[in-house]
């Protein structure tokens, strides 16, 4: 078969400039190194936008996916000075990684401006809206400043993670999520667990991300825990992706509990009529698309509907990313708001596997259930 | 460069009453930042593309404002016109002509958060504000049972306003038609500030079709605000379809004959023997001969009798589907700027009409002139559009050029051009004027051009509305 650029050889040779053009030659042969990427995407005509929360619901050049490279770009060439007003767009990100389903290079417009951030947060570009969180984690490894105490559950076979979010604003899922698996004939149980550090790592802050993650490590694996299930997509997204890449180790099989649940709800019996939400750390970071509605579909007598943007078009809900919310909360509520309305098109009853994806879409008027309180529903505790 | 707009001074600051007046209409949807200014000094222009990689704009503006509804619209075109600023629309930015860049300073106006859409299926037409994102709109209308049938290779960045404003069309276009033969009906803001609308009827005698006056009038005689377009049903029935054949000509002739008889397949695309290498090099068969990829779609019917003329019309070796699906798979795939520009290379495509009579001896005579420019590499075409008048080409460029690559890309257009009014060609199908093409509009137009400029300067007196696009 020929060759991806045969097509050009043959032409250069037919016009008599094979040997006159030693930089196509170069690169054709992969022997010259191309623009980096944050290049790339500048480069790029925005064939993402359609797919990003911010570039639609916010509708501005400067936040769009290639806008913030190309503000990244005129930051590291120095043409704008790295001011919080022109650091802002690189931080209007939700990090969901919906731009890298459809980039011709596969980018993650989140990574590539990454370094632009922390550099810039290292010469002191740092928003007072991160102060409170970093200061929490560096002091309590917690997001949400000290929290409250908790004894160890029993040792059980499967050390279930409730996250940050959960575990401060709706304790009441991990209750029912814990009855839910054992009903399932598992024996779960919960540490004192820390956050992941995932807000750290989102607002620019590496090193401290690091420090935590190590800590809440140290913890997990002194459980002996063999099997992790985590409620929270952006927990699990940092234990088995971001951990590994920093140097960090977990010794268990991390899973998110909708993936778990994916073939073991075999028998289970429910009613009524939802719609699901696929958060988009399951979805794309996690690439795991279709993970909640391949779990709600094998739940007997119920009527599972997916919105227009679903499975591997998902829509983020706004308050993904840790920056968002804190910087343009207005922004946030606005792509929660239609993102909700979507949604409820199809059903009155939102369902996801998500704790900051039910905080955001809930706050905003919006009846969600998480799926393990769904399920909790059709058990007869 | 030329221009032939007012003088106004790029990036000067706004007076104080005016952004006093705009920051109080619109809050923080008004800004005169420097991350927003920079992010508005280009669009999807090749030359200003290099701006991007230099991060030096010589054209930059003064604010950019995001209005929400066709009130606010009126209101920053009415402080506009009353100051004498230059108000330029801007939609997706993904056209490559440089339409949208402020060369004179003044207000940009981004319409993206006017993006609401209405569907009235008794009446099969949308209404949808003109910032609407062209993928948000086509799968909206999808999971109502519809399509727009416009799908232009920009639909994941490109606006409802963009598509209108610079005439555009899209892959499916010989089945569905070009935007202008959806478009019902619409609202525009004039340079004064007072709204226009033009509503929605199946066809009405009521003298000069207003509609058209702003369909590709890229952003000089008013701002589209909201349209009212056509909508068919989501096909019952697609076929893949697949050619190859040993000449250029004859691939076109046997597509010629379908289109005679009657057939609309949606897409035909031809590939000349160096895109069907650079295109479809997966394909041995076709390798150093000529691709044809077609989709036939609609009500299976119809689709089925078109696929019959297809079939006892084009003569060629069939290849079946799998060309089409490479095809439907790779149209996207945007990368050539991304992965050549920053190399020094100079990577640019140009599409352009012509009569079947003439069509060969355009396409002949284009690629030849393009090789002929000192520090090409390559100049190869596809036929992309086809009507049973005749076809549109979209040829694609790339050269290496040894000094300034601005004077390289001008050189190219220059004989690109000059050969398709030789060859009674039209200067351009489907991507419009903008910047790049707008000194030899007046040479298609002859005295036309003249009756242009004064629609524009009976419209737009102070000559506010995007100041020195298209030559005006």
């Amino acid at each position: 078969m020929p060759g991806k650029w045969d097509w050009l050889k043959d032409e250069l040779r037919a016009s008599g400039l094979a040997g006159a053009t030693p930089l196509v030659i170069r690169f054709i042969s992969g022997r010259l190194r191309g623009p980096d990427d944050l290049v790339k995407c500048a480069l790029c005509p925005n064939m993402c936008r359609h797919a990003c929360p911010v570039g639609i619901v916010d509708g501005r050049e400067t936040t769009s996916p290639a806008g913030k490279t190309r503000a990244a770009l005129l930051l590291r060439q120095g043409r704008l000075q790295p001011t919080l007003e022109n650091v802002s767009p690189l931080y209007t990100c939700l990090s969901c990684n919906a731009c890298s389903v459809w980039c011709p290079f596969g980018f993650s417009v989140a990574d590539l401006v990454r370094p632009v951030k922390e550099k810039a947060a290292g010469g002191g570009s740092i928003f007072k809206e991160f102060r409170e969180v970093f200061e929490n984690l560096e002091k309590h490894g917690y997001v949400y400043g000290e929290p409250k105490r908790e004894d160890s559950g029993l040792h059980g076979d499967l050390l279930y993670l409730r996250g940050c979010t959960l575990r401060e604003k709706q304790p009441g899922v991990a209750e029912k999520a814990e009855h839910v698996l054992e009903e399932l004939g598992y024996r779960p149980f919960t540490i004192d667990e820390a956050c992941c550090g995932i807000p750290a790592y989102n607002l620019g802050n590496t090193r401290l991300f690091k420090r935590v993650a190590e800590k809440q490590a140290e913890k997990i694996n002194s459980s002996g825990a063999g099997i992790i299930v985590a409620s929270c997509p952006s927990c699990v997204y940092a234990y088995r992706v971001l951990y590994p890449k920093h140097g960090v180790k977990i010794n268990a099989e991390v899973n998110h509990i909708a993936e778990f649940l994916e073939d073991r709800l075999k028998g289970f019996k429910g009613e009524g009529r939802v719609v699901i939400h696929n958060p988009c750390k399951l979805a794309f970071a996690l690439g795991k698309p279709k993970a909640l509605y391949n779990t709600l579909s094998s739940v007997e007598g119920l009527t599972v509907r997916e919105p227009r943007r679903s499975g591997g078009e998902t829509f983020c809900c706004g308050y993904g990313g840790s920056a968002v919310p804190r910087l343009n909360p207005q922004l946030a509520r606005r792509i929660a708001l239609e993102r909700g309305v979507e949604l409820t098109e199809e059903a009155e009853t939102i369902v996801t596997a998500c704790p900051t994806c039910k905080l955001a879409l809930e706050s905003n008027g919006f009846k969600v259930l998480d799926v393990m309180e769904l399920l909790h529903s059709f058990t007869s505790g | 460069m030329t221009s032939t707009g007012p003088a106004f001074k790029p990036g000067y600051a706004l007076p104080s009453e005016v952004l006093e007046k705009l920051r109080n209409l619109l809050g923080e949807r008004f800004s005169t930042g420097d991350a927003d200014l920079l992010s508005y000094s280009h669009d999807y222009w090749p030359i200003s593309l290099q701006w991007v990689l230099k991060g030096s704009f010589p054209w930059v503006p003064s604010a950019v404002a995001w209005p929400e509804n066709t009130f606010e619209v009126q209101e920053i075109v009415k402080t506009a016109y009353g100051n004498s600023i230059p108000v330029y629309a801007f939609g997706g930015g993904s056209g490559v002509l440089g339409g949208t860049v402020p060369e004179k300073g003044g207000i940009v106006v981004d319409l993206k958060r006017m993006r609401s859409i209405r569907l009235n299926e008794e009446d099969m037409v949308v209404e949808a504000e003109a910032g609407v994102n062209g993928y948000y709109l086509e799968k909206y209308l999808n999971s109502k049972g519809y399509t727009l049938g416009h799908i232009p290779q920009s639909i994941y960045v490109s606006t409802l306003g963009g598509w209108i404003a610079t005439k555009a069309t899209g892959q499916f276009s010989t089945k569905y038609g070009g935007i202008e033969d959806m478009v019902l009906g619409l609202e525009a803001v004039l340079p004064w500030g007072s709204a226009v609308t033009l509503p929605p009827h199946p066809r009405t005698s009521t003298g000069p079709d207003l509609r058209r006056l702003f369909i590709g009038s890229e952003g000089v005689l008013g701002i589209v605000t909201r349209a009212w377009l056509k909508t068919c049903i989501l096909p019952e029935e697609r076929v893949l379809l697949s050619y190859v054949s040993e000449t250029f000509e004859e691939a076109l002739e046997s597509v010629r004959r379908i289109l005679k008889r009657g057939a609309k397949p949606a897409v035909v695309r031809v590939y000349d023997e160096a895109e069907t290498k650079r295109h479809f090099y997966m394909f041995e068969e076709a390798y150093g001969r000529i691709m044809t990829v077609i989709v036939v779609e609609g009500d299976s019917g119809i689709a089925g009798a078109e696929r019959r003329i297809v079939e006892e019309e084009f003569r060629g070796r069939m290849l079946g589907e799998e060309p089409v699906k490479h095809w439907l798979e790779t149209r996207f795939m945007v990368k050539e700027a991304s992965e050549f520009a920053p190399l020094g290379v100079v990577f640019d495509t140009i599409e352009v009409s012509v009569g079947w009579s003439r069509a060969m001896s355009l396409y002949r005579s284009l690629v030849e002139a393009v090789r002929a420019v000192k520090g090409t590499l390559f100049a190869s075409a596809h036929a992309s559009h086809f009507y049973p008048q005749g076809v549109c080409f979209y040829f694609t460029f790339a050269g290496v050029p040894r000094g300034n690559p601005e004077k390289y890309y001008n050189d190219v257009w220059e004989a690109a051009m000059k050969t398709t009014l030789e060859n009674g060609g039209s200067i351009s199908h489907h991507h419009g004027v903008g910047r790049q093409r707008r000194s030899w509009l007046k040479n298609e137009l002859g005295p036309a051009f003249n009756l242009l400029k004064k629609v524009k300067t009976a419209l737009d007196d102070k000559g506010v509305m995007n100041p020195g696009n298209m030559g005006l």
